[in-house]
């Protein structure tokens, strides 16, 4: 077996063994051409017989075989000489082009270059001396959170089955160099190559499109670096058991993530909102809300996506009905309608006359198209919702019908992205749907005013010694900290910077929105959101030299008055990204 | 038996011999040492080191070591001997040990390639 200590030395092995023959060959023609000069009988210039010395011999043929020749030395040759001449040319020429071409051949040998790129990125991934992030699957989502991340100044390495995802990492223009393996990520000897074992690998992200293969690599993960965190996505829910007990710290499944945002749409759209300002990159809390009726909802296919789907609509006391054409016949009811939904009649008999949203969730993305087309023109008040498996036919649905366009691997990326970039805003969002949307409603207007259009960052501030060295100090000394002297700018304006305390976590205590009046103690976890410049206030007033003084009295900093055009809800520009930012 | 086990025993017990033949005479009369003889070591112990090379067996590496060893060796005694025979000139009696001395410490890296060849087939026979 290949382990990674001996790969180089392997391919030194093949080398060498391949090149043993040409070697060989070389050797005998040079000795033959060489010993044959010695031998025959030559002429000085004064007319005595004289021999070729070793020297001469080997000097001659040493430039014969590579330059034919560059004279007669030291001598003219005589008749005998010139005949053995010729003849070395001939050996000398053949040998070169033999063990050239051998070479030549070695190095365009599959399993010769496996090593080498093995060893390259073995190499390379040695190199970096900085946390990274082992990504497992390039397609849509490896792609994507790997070029988030890189965008965040992350380090990672990538690994792929196909060769065709793994070109693509070169072409795709990510900040840092990244190390991408050709390779079965159900391999634990390429995880291992890929650097799992590394004390610098961060995070194991299994994000290729199988559940099994996600299992293992959690698994394998799991069992040969146990300090490691690793996140998986599962399209199965009879996988998230296993995918646990495998070891996979945090399971994402794509349908879960983008049925709860649809159920949240529909029951507190401003919550929405706030999710897609936190969570996109670029995200703003000036973003429409969506707008997804209550009603009927027509669901055209019977896979994973529109059950999951289904249950969370169920929930929200919305009807349902399901149109298949392979339903079994003993399911057929009011709810489950038989019939291929690309097919008007068929759409016109399920009832979408009377329907307010219908969910194209086949697997195949050209019949989605075609539903969304064909239940168009029969209901113009329709709210459409498309299902989109491939990433390439991005365009086709941005000028389809379509209002909202669910693509699997971006609902993923944009879950692992959140995990990593701001792990409390999992704890906030649960905590969040519990209220209503009177109260999602007054957070995203506090949002606006506080930061307007302003890219919405979020961040995590933890009271502890480490990171809030000015914090811990003044609370040993006994004085009371409030939250709001972290947000106090630090030109002394005595205003507080533009951002929102999400999340207060003191033990199992988690204060949703914390007053800024609130004392902090050693051991909180804060979640924050606003402009990015806060951020950088807030992390420097807690690790600096003392904690700002909050403002005067009981006066709290009060948004000024915006501009009311810029309270004037805007479209998204960018419905690609979000998958619950409507388009059209 | 395998041709390429029997290839591979005759070069290197050939090596060893053409040495030995080489370095056998009085070390200061250089009429003793046939310059063909060196020529024909060199050229085995060559052959015999490209033949060793990729052979993973344990004991592998280290006949390739003993072999560069004797290359080592022999190359210098034919260097010695081509510089010192420059311009037609016989070899002095020290110039003439030179060459034989090298040599002879290329036969007992060749003595040592031996006994491992030894030492390896006893072991394929157990």
């Amino acid at each position: 077996m290949i382990t990674p200590g001996n790969r180089t030395r392997h391919g030194i092995f093949i080398l060498l063994r391949r090149l043993r023959q040409p070697l060989v060959v070389l050797i005998g023609v040079y000795a033959v051409a060489v010993l044959g000069f010695t031998l025959i009988p030559g002429q000085a210039p004064d007319g005595q017989p004289w021999r070729m010395g070793f020297l001469h011999a080997f000097y001659f043929v040493s430039f014969l075989g590579t330059t034919i020749g560059l004279g007669e030395i030291p001598y003219p040759f005589t008749d005998p000489q010139r005949l053995w001449a010729t003849a070395s040319i001939y050996g000398t020429v053949v040998a070169w082009l033999y063990g050239i071409g051998a070479l030549f051949g070695i190095l365009q040998d599959p399993l010769f270059r496996r090593i080498l790129h093995e060893n390259g990125v073995e190499r390379a991934v040695r190199r970096i001396r900085e946390p990274f992030y082992l990504i497992c699957g390039y397609d849509d989502t490896g792609s994507r959170v790997a070029r988030e991340l890189s965008e965040d100044g992350a380090r990672m390495v990538v690994i792929d089955i196909m060769p065709q995802r793994v070109d693509t990492v070169e072409v795709d223009d990510l900040t840092f160099s990244v190390p991408a393996l050709k390779g079965d990520a159900s391999d634990p000897m390429s995880l291992v190559l890929a650097g799992l074992r590394s004390p610098h690998c961060a995070g194991v992200l299994a994000l290729t499109g199988d559940d099994q293969v996600n299992t293992k690599i959690a698994l394998t993960a799991h069992l040969l670096n146990p300090e490691v965190p690793v996140l998986s996505t599962a399209r199965d829910h009879a996988s998230h058991a296993r995918m646990a007990a495998a070891g996979a710290d945090h399971i994402i499944n794509p349908y879960d993530q983008f049925a709860e945002r649809v159920a949240t749409s529909i029951r507190t759209p401003s919550l929405q909102v706030i999710y897609n300002a936190l969570t996109l990159q670029h995200g703003t809390a000036m973003h429409a809300r969506p707008d997804l009726p209550h009603g009927r909802w027509l669901l055209c296919g019977t896979g994973l996506f529109t059950r999951t789907l289904r249950r969370q609509l169920e929930r929200l006391d919305i009807e349902t009905v399901i149109v298949d054409p392979h339903l079994a016949d003993e399911d057929i009811d009011a709810h489950n309608f038989h019939g291929d939904p690309t097919d008007p009649s068929v759409l016109r008999e399920a009832g979408i006359e009377d329907a307010n949203a219908i969910v194209a969730g086949t697997e195949i993305d050209v019949d989605n198209l075609a539903i969304a087309l064909a239940a168009r023109p029969l209901n113009k008040t329709l709210v459409i919702v498309a299902r989109q498996t491939q990433q390439r036919n991005t365009q086709v649905f941005k000028a389809s019908p379509a209002q909202l366009v669910m693509l699997n691997g971006h609902v993923a990326a944009a879950e692992v992205l959140r995990v990593i970039r701001a792990p409390q805003l999992a704890t906030f969002l649960r905590k969040a749907r519990d209220e209503d949307e009177a109260w999602a409603e007054q957070l995203l207007l506090r949002m606006r005013a506080t930061f307007g259009d302003s890219v919405v960052e979020s961040w995590s501030l933890d009271i502890m010694p480490a990171q809030a060295r000015a914090v811990c100090t003044a609370l040993k000394r006994g004085e009371t900290v409030e939250l709001q002297q972290l947000m106090v700018r630090p030109n002394g304006s005595q205003y507080l910077v533009r951002a929102i305390p999400l999340l207060l976590q003191r033990g199992k205590e988690r204060i949703l929105l914390p007053h800024l009046h609130t004392p902090l103690q050693e051991g909180d976890h804060l979640l924050c959101c606003g402009q990015e410049r806060a951020r950088a206030t807030m992390r420097h007033n807690i690790l600096g030299v003392g904690v700002p003084k909050g403002p005067e009295g009981k006066s709290l900093w009060v948004a000024p008055a915006l501009p009311q055009k810029m309270l004037i809800e805007r479209d998204p520009e960018d419905s690609e990204m979000g998958p619950l930012t409507q388009s059209g | 038996m395998s041709t390429e086990r029997v290839l591979f025993a005759f070069v290197i017990v050939l090596a060893l011999t053409l040495n030995v033949g080489f370095i056998a005479g009085d070390i200061n009369d250089i009429n003793h040492h046939n310059v063909y003889e060196l020529f024909a070591a060199l050229v085995v112990s060559l052959i015999a080191t490209v033949m060793k090379f990729g052979d993973r067996s344990p004991l592998g590496s280290s006949m390739l070591a003993t072999s560069l060893v004797a290359d080592l060796q022999l190359i210098a005694a034919a260097t010695a001997w081509g510089f010192y025979a420059s311009g037609g000139a016989a070899l002095t009696a020290h110039q003439g040990a030179t060459v034989v001395s090298l040599s002879i410490g290329a036969a007992v890296a060749n003595v040592v390639s031996v006994v491992l060849l030894i030492i390896e087939m006893a072991n394929l026979r157990r």
